[in-house]
């Protein structure tokens, strides 16, 4: 409109002796996405980074009027719910955003270990997949104390106690979280400074590698579509005919969001009194719903060993089997890859009925 | 007051209305839209003289009549069934006052499906331009029920001088009249790409289809264009203390008091742009990538849209269901001063009729289903079980005598009718409300 092509030709030119991008120009042009009947998961690695944006730009403004100090906290939430123009819309989107970007990324983390993406030569991309739904459930952990309700205090008390079960670790790393012996105003502190500075730097250093990685290898496709003669398998461009695609996703996904912000806007519960007993029926938010009711079944003592050491200790081998399973299921066994998939599913159940039972009881 | 009352457990009458209503709407908008995208693409195929188009347009018409004759009329009859259960003052006054208007509406509406089946059944029999002139001809039929439809439900948020001079006509050509047609107009057209992108998806030759689905999408042109404009023009129509619900709705969103309208708004903002979004980076960059299951989704992002903004249409003249002239209870405004002086119950006669019994809370449960349950239900939407909670009469009472129609102060005043009946009327409202907790658990 504004230039001809010459001068176009001519400022692209000039960005490209700068910047050198046409390899990555390249790469992104030549990019295709495998087309088949499970096509349809590979969106939610892209709703994942979509809901991960809502958040870093819901949560600077936040940070514009919230105070992370003790007789503020609560006030500053209620100041932002009640008093800023349009500022229950924003933090109901941080909420409701932090709730679904979670969803997606364990739909995504499920996507990927049921259709195998995490062998060889996908490890590390697996690996990494692993520790960003870790900082994830890091962000969600940290965040819920921030608005300083009774809730959200009970349910970290709780959430700490049962982390410095860990062996070896755990005391000393509750310890450092809390700041002390009690949640205060070093545990508020600690908590904000993780959520907003420690968490977003190594999230973002770690997402850049997740996707450079996935960009090397492309983009993985089941069993099934790997043994399809060459002829017959059938591939679309990355740019644009999927990202159009991805963009009516994201465009989904954004509308969901935006409903449930409107309909159901974040509420806050009573000040946090640490002196006062917990409420009845406290529990941490859904996604350590199915872990927290897993360690309610267990009797106080497990042979010589505590319960709840005992439950941690399980989960914990459970998981790092789950995360190293790039490891154990190469592909060469077929048993093992039966064993992976069964105990994928086992993991998905678990959590759905866990997560299903804790929120009714 | 006069009428049997129909009690709908859990969703109440309203949203029985409703949800007929917003699937109609849904349809009869298509009915509209779709004639005019039949004109237009059939008239394209000749121009182009492409056979392939023709023969698509063909097809799009059999689904066309099945959708909008088969489901339109059903759920338009199912409409005028559920408003005269749940609001049989409220249809009484509008057939009473619109006689004229509803006969016209009925002349052009058998005129639309007169040649909505002879444009069916007329393929490949007549001329083209024969064809052609009935396709045109159905869309002015179909114009013209609209232009009729749209004074009537314009009316009932602003009634224009109907309230002085009582003349249909003053009722019809309202404030609101013109840019709600235009608004439905240009929604139509975009509802009409909607459901022909279901239809263009399903074509098999991928040159046609891609030109037939980028076709479709640019239906959604004239709203993304000239909506925006229309809908400043109908807002800066409505009555000034429904744009100040709005507003005080939108403040007090966070902490969730008044905001429903406000929230109705809001969705149908988000829905309405996600549509013209969806439109854009879909059918029109990606025809190709535009499948039917993505057709049938971006359908149903659009029958929400249409069910957000029906719903904030309602909502705008809310306490009323005709603006300023008929509570939604199906009250009289006039009438509030008599009823409070001489008592509810004694002029509602059906209501004590089938009251034998008398006493203090079955008097109470019978001035809640006539006052109240035109927008509240017991123990479902916007139950009275949880908006009472443990409020006992006494404060019952307060509130039913804060929501007098002389108290300037009444928070409630644009969003709920004053209580009309006696004092001793609304200690017997108190006791059944006081009571509901209690003797219902």
């Amino acid at each position: 409109m504004f230039f001809g092509k010459r001068e176009k030709r001519k400022l692209l030119y000039w960005f490209e002796r700068r910047l050198h991008a046409s390899p990555l120009i390249e790469l992104a042009l030549h990019k295709k996405v495998p087309v088949h009947k499970h096509s349809v998961w590979y969106y939610f690695g892209g709703i994942s980074m979509l809901l991960l944006m809502v958040q870093f730009v819901t949560g600077i403004l936040l940070m514009v009027y919230y105070v992370p100090e003790l007789g503020s906290a609560h006030a500053s939430i209620l100041k932002i719910n009640s008093s800023i123009e349009f500022g229950w819309f924003i933090r109901s989107l941080h909420s409701w955003g932090a709730n679904l970007m979670i969803l997606a990324v364990f739909v995504h983390f499920f996507s990927t270990y049921f259709m195998k993406a995490y062998r060889k030569p996908r490890e590390l991309t697996w690996l990494s997949g692993v520790l960003l739904l870790v900082l994830c459930l890091g962000f969600g952990f940290t965040g819920y104390l921030l608005p300083w309700d009774e809730v959200s205090f009970f349910a970290t008390k709780i959430g700490l106690d049962i982390s410095s079960k860990t062996p070896f670790i755990g005391e000393l790393v509750a310890l450092m979280l809390r700041g002390g012996h009690n949640i205060g105003q070093a545990t508020l502190s600690r908590f904000f400074a993780i959520h907003v500075a420690v968490l977003p730097v190594m999230l973002m250093g770690l997402l850049s590698l997740h996707l450079a990685i996935v960009q090397a290898h492309g983009m993985s496709a089941p069993k099934e579509f790997n043994e399809t003669p060459e002829d017959k398998k059938e591939y679309e461009p990355f740019f644009p005919d999927f990202f159009l695609k991805d963009i009516l996703v994201w465009i989904l996904a954004g509308n969901l969001l935006f409903v449930l912000t409107m309909l159901c806007p974040w509420g806050i519960g009573p000040e946090a009194d640490p002196f006062a007993p917990a409420p009845i029926g406290i529990k941490p938010e859904w996604y350590f719903l199915a872990m927290f009711q897993f360690l309610k079944l267990i009797p106080p003592m497990v042979g010589p060993m505590e319960g709840e050491l005992f439950g941690v200790l399980l989960m914990g081998v459970y998981a790092l089997a789950l995360a190293l399973v790039p490891l154990w299921d190469t592909g060469e066994s077929e048993a093992r890859s039966k064993l992976a998939t069964a105990l994928g599913v086992v993991t998905l159940l678990f959590m759905v009925i866990f997560s299903a039972w804790g929120a009714m009881s | 007051m006069n009428y049997p009352i129909w009690i709908v457990p859990q969703i109440g009458g309203p949203w029985v209305i409703g949800i007929i209503a917003i699937i109609h709407i849904f349809l009869s908008h298509f009915a509209v839209g779709g004639g005019a995208f039949l004109a237009v693409a059939e008239w394209l195929a000749y121009k182009r003289n492409d056979s392939r188009l023709y023969d698509y347009v063909k097809s799009h018409s059999r689904f066309f009549i099945l959708v909008t004759t088969v489901a339109g009329a059903s759920t338009g009859v199912a409409i005028w069934f559920s408003i005269s259960l749940v609001s049989p003052d409220g249809t009484a006054s509008l057939i009473q006052s619109f006689t004229l208007a509803w006969a016209l509406e009925y002349l052009f509406f058998v005129g639309e499906l007169a040649t909505a089946f002879a444009y069916y059944y007329s393929w490949d029999k007549i001329s083209k331009e024969n064809h052609l002139l009935l396709a045109k001809w159905y869309f002015a039929m179909s114009v013209m029920t609209l232009a009729v439809i749209n004074g009537i439900l314009t009316f009932m948020l602003t009634p224009g001088r109907w309230v002085e001079t009582r003349y249909w006509l003053d009722g019809v050509l309202n404030e609101t009249y013109l840019p709600s047609l235009v608004i439905r107009l240009l929604i139509m057209f975009a509802i009409a790409g909607m459901y022909a992108l279901v239809t263009a998806t399903r074509i098999k030759d991928e040159e046609l289809r891609v030109y037939v689905v980028k076709f479709c999408a640019k239906w959604l042109l004239p709203v993304f264009f000239l909506g925006p404009i229309a809908s400043f023009w109908y807002l800066s129509q409505v009555p000034q203390v429904t744009l100040e619900t709005i507003f005080t709705g939108i403040q007090s969103s966070g902490v969730g008091n008044f905001s429903v309208l406000a929230r109705a708004l809001y969705l149908s903002l988000v829905f309405s742009g996600t549509i013209i979004v969806f439109a854009y980076f879909g059918p029109y960059l990606n025809p190709k990538g535009f499948t039917f299951k993505i057709a049938l989704l971006f359908m149903l992002c659009g029958f929400i849209a249409t069910g957000s903004t029906e719903w904030m249409r309602e909502m705008l003249r809310k306490p009323y269901v005709v603006y300023n002239y008929m509570y939604s209870n199906g009250i009289r405004k006039s009438q509030v001063e008599e009823l409070r002086e001489k008592g509810f119950l004694t002029q509602a006669k059906w209501a004590n009729a089938t009251n034998p019994v008398k006493t203090d809370t079955t008097c109470g449960e019978k001035l809640f289903q006539y006052q109240c349950m035109a927008c509240h239900t017991v123990d479902g939407y916007r139950s009275m079980k949880r908006l009472i909670g443990e409020r006992d009469e006494d404060s019952i009472v307060s509130f039913l005598k804060m929501m007098d129609p002389k108290n300037k102060e009444n928070p409630y005043k644009g969003i709920m009718p004053p209580f009309a009946g006696t004092e001793n009327e609304a200690k017997m409202l108190a006791k059944y409300l006081a009571g509901i907790n209690k003797t219902n658990n």
